[in-house]
């Protein structure tokens, strides 16, 4: 198992449904071993991508391989990739090792030998209890573990996962959430994880696949993607942000400034090359996060500017202060966000405060 | 929402109890009056007795024509059962065509029966076809075909698109997922349209009349019966359809409407 290696390569894949495109030219390549997740709006196309992928659509142009290999034609049956579907596709008139067998009974696989698979499976996703009951005898949760475990028998090279935690309430999501990453480290295969939740998709990609209209706007690490996003799109979709709009200035090694209605910003370009080379004057947002925005002191040389706080918003371990800074004609909203304190929050509704970011905590991105 | 004002439910009570009594009520009189002997055209409630019961167990040709009617009843759900599901396995989820078959399918089964036994009549002297039980079969087919068609119809729109698609998924070929996957989930749905079409099988009396040859149903040999005049055993068969068709009903009902599992939660 090697994370260099791409198991799966899409080359200028695009689709349409009649004359309505919903995918265009997507070139992405999914890494042997990886937990990639595809993260998107409804209506972006990444459920397309996966429904591409497995099979059960058929591409309009661009070719899918395989270990380099073109498979875009090879039936869904004769694909070596399992899906967890959303309503997870349970047989309603099969018992749970009945649903977790038939990939390999399909197959004509000895009796003994499914046997000691699916318990094998029941077990890895602890469901060894469940074996004969029914899915409609099941909660959620448990419907959901069922479905992977169906899936992960047959071991397959890649599972394809359409967001299988939709249906789930919030304490569920996150357990799932963990015992997911679990299992695919534990059987090292390669996830393909589709969701429109970022939270979901920060705990637990390797990489992530931002998807936009039919288009990826950007693939990275989550960390690439809250700290370095790439475009507006992704800077405003992952993460809160602040964004400023404004016109490119002068770069200064690794830091470049952007004149604002908050006055001259200075943020970091590092390792973004395409920010050194766009032209001065090119119109550009200065984003900042809420937890890098804080009160200025003394210390704070760079991105100083004054703000009124407008509303403050107690949210458990932080505390969010509504911010409206710079002249009254180019009024900005800002969001700052403070670890919260027992004895009350420094920040009162209505104060004037200054406030400042560091450089290296703020970024640019093209408008 | 408040409860609403006591004397106008006792209003609605009375007009519901009313109605249903008024129009179920004759249903049961047979039933009961299938208990007492009959003398000089009125019912004598003094002495109950099993003896219609008896008169129609030794009554030959109700025997056959019963016998008659269980054959032409098994053969038309067998071949409405087994043309409904293929219809309909084939025109769902196809959008060319489909209207145009509803109707001609739907048509027999709306139209009165009558005109569909009349024009089966021309049809099958056209053809050639002497009229036997075979024409019977077909008659009741053709009328009967709409409610299998559209039970089974029916359960394949509901059933979820996914299962087919994970059972593809799951590397089962074509034939495999229909006889694994779609045939156990349609089967609730055929069992309820047989037994559907069964019981209009039994019942069905026009186009039974016109296309049948020497044989006859029960339905029609019981018509025969009641113009020769009111026989006491007439009340007995008629208690007897009467159970036998509620039993029916309640089974189809059970296979139709979706069990209801208790969702267990840990």
């Amino acid at each position: 198992m090697n994370q260099n290696t791409d198991l799966l390569t899409l080359r200028s894949v695009s689709k349409s449904y009649g004359t309505v495109p919903v995918l265009h030219d997507i070139d992405l390549s999914i890494r042997d071993g990886e937990f990639l997740t595809v993260l998107g709006p409804s209506g972006s196309g990444k459920t397309t991508v996966l429904r591409l992928i497995g099979g059960l659509e058929p591409l309009t142009s661009g070719e899918i391989r395989l270990d380099g290999q073109d498979i875009s034609r090879m039936p869904i049956n004769r694909r070596p990739f399992n899906t967890v579907f959303q309503d997870y596709a349970l047989f309603p008139h099969l018992t749970v090792s009945g649903n977790v067998g038939y990939g390999l009974s399909v197959r004509h696989i000895q009796r003994k030998e499914i046997a000691r698979r699916v318990a094998e499976a029941l077990e890895l996703v602890q469901l060894g209890r469940f074996a004969d009951r029914f899915p409609a005898q099941l909660s959620g949760g448990q419907r959901q573990r069922v479905a992977l475990a169906r899936a992960l028998i047959c071991q397959p090279r890649l599972i394809l996962l359409d967001e299988p935690l939709a249906a789930l309430d919030l304490e569920l999501r996150r357990q799932m959430q963990v015992f997911l990453k679990s299992i695919q480290r534990e059987i090292k295969t390669t996830f393909l994880f589709v969701t429109h939740d970022q939270e979901e998709a920060i705990g637990m990609a390797d990489r992530i696949c931002v998807m936009e209209a039919g288009h990826i706007r950007q693939l990275g690490t989550p960390h690439d993607l809250y700290y370095r996003p790439n475009c507006e799109f992704v800077a405003r979709f992952f993460g809160e942000n602040n964004l400023v709009a404004g016109k490119l200035g002068a770069v200064q090694g690794e830091l470049r400034s952007i004149e604002t209605a908050l006055g001259r910003l200075v943020c970091s370009i590092s390792s973004q090359p395409h920010l050194k080379a766009a032209a001065e004057g090119a119109s550009a947002f200065a984003a900042f996060r809420p937890e890098a925005l804080h009160l200025a002191d003394a210390k704070d040389t760079d991105n100083h500017f004054s703000g009124t706080i407008s509303d403050l918003a107690f949210a458990g371990s932080s505390t969010v202060a509504t911010i409206t800074a710079g002249a009254d004609n180019a009024a900005q909203r800002l969001r700052l966000r403070v670890p919260s304190r027992v004895d009350g929050s420094a920040l009162k509704s209505g104060e004037a405060v200054s406030l400042s970011f560091a450089p290296h905590e703020g970024h640019l991105v093209l408008a | 929402m408040s409860a609403p004002p006591r004397l106008s439910t006792i209003f609605l009570a009375a007009i519901t109890t009313l109605v249903a009594v008024l129009l179920y009520s004759p249903l049961f009189v047979p039933i009961v009056s299938s208990f007492f002997t009959i003398s000089h055209g009125s019912v004598d409630w003094s002495s109950p007795t099993l003896s219609t019961y008896v008169a129609l167990a030794e009554n030959h040709d109700i025997l056959v024509a019963l016998r008659t009617t269980l054959i032409v009843g098994v053969c038309t759900v067998i071949l409405s059962v087994v043309s409904g599901t293929l219809l309909a396995l084939y025109y769902h989820g196809r959008r060319s065509g489909r209207s145009l078959l509803q109707f001609i399918i739907f048509l027999p089964f709306l139209m009165p029966p009558i005109i569909s036994g009349l024009a089966l009549l021309i049809f099958f002297r056209e053809i050639g076809l002497e009229r036997s039980l075979l024409t019977v079969v077909i008659g009741h087919t053709v009328f009967v075909l709409a409610i299998v068609y559209r039970t089974v119809l029916m359960r394949l729109q509901s059933m979820s698109r996914t299962l087919v698609e994970a059972s593809y998924d799951l590397g089962a070929t074509g034939w495999q997922t229909f006889w694994r996957i779609t045939l156990p989930n349609l089967s609730s749905a055929m069992v309820g349209g047989a037994i559907l079409a069964f019981a209009l099988s039994f019942d069905e009396t026009m186009i039974t009349i016109l296309v049948t040859g020497t044989q006859s149903t029960l339905p029609v040999r019981l018509w025969a019966m009641m113009r020769l005049g009111f026989s006491p055993d007439i009340n007995a068969l008629v208690a007897l359809i009467l159970m036998f068709t509620v039993l029916l009903c309640a089974l189809a009902a059970r296979f139709l409407i979706p069990r209801q599992v208790a969702t267990e939660r840990s």
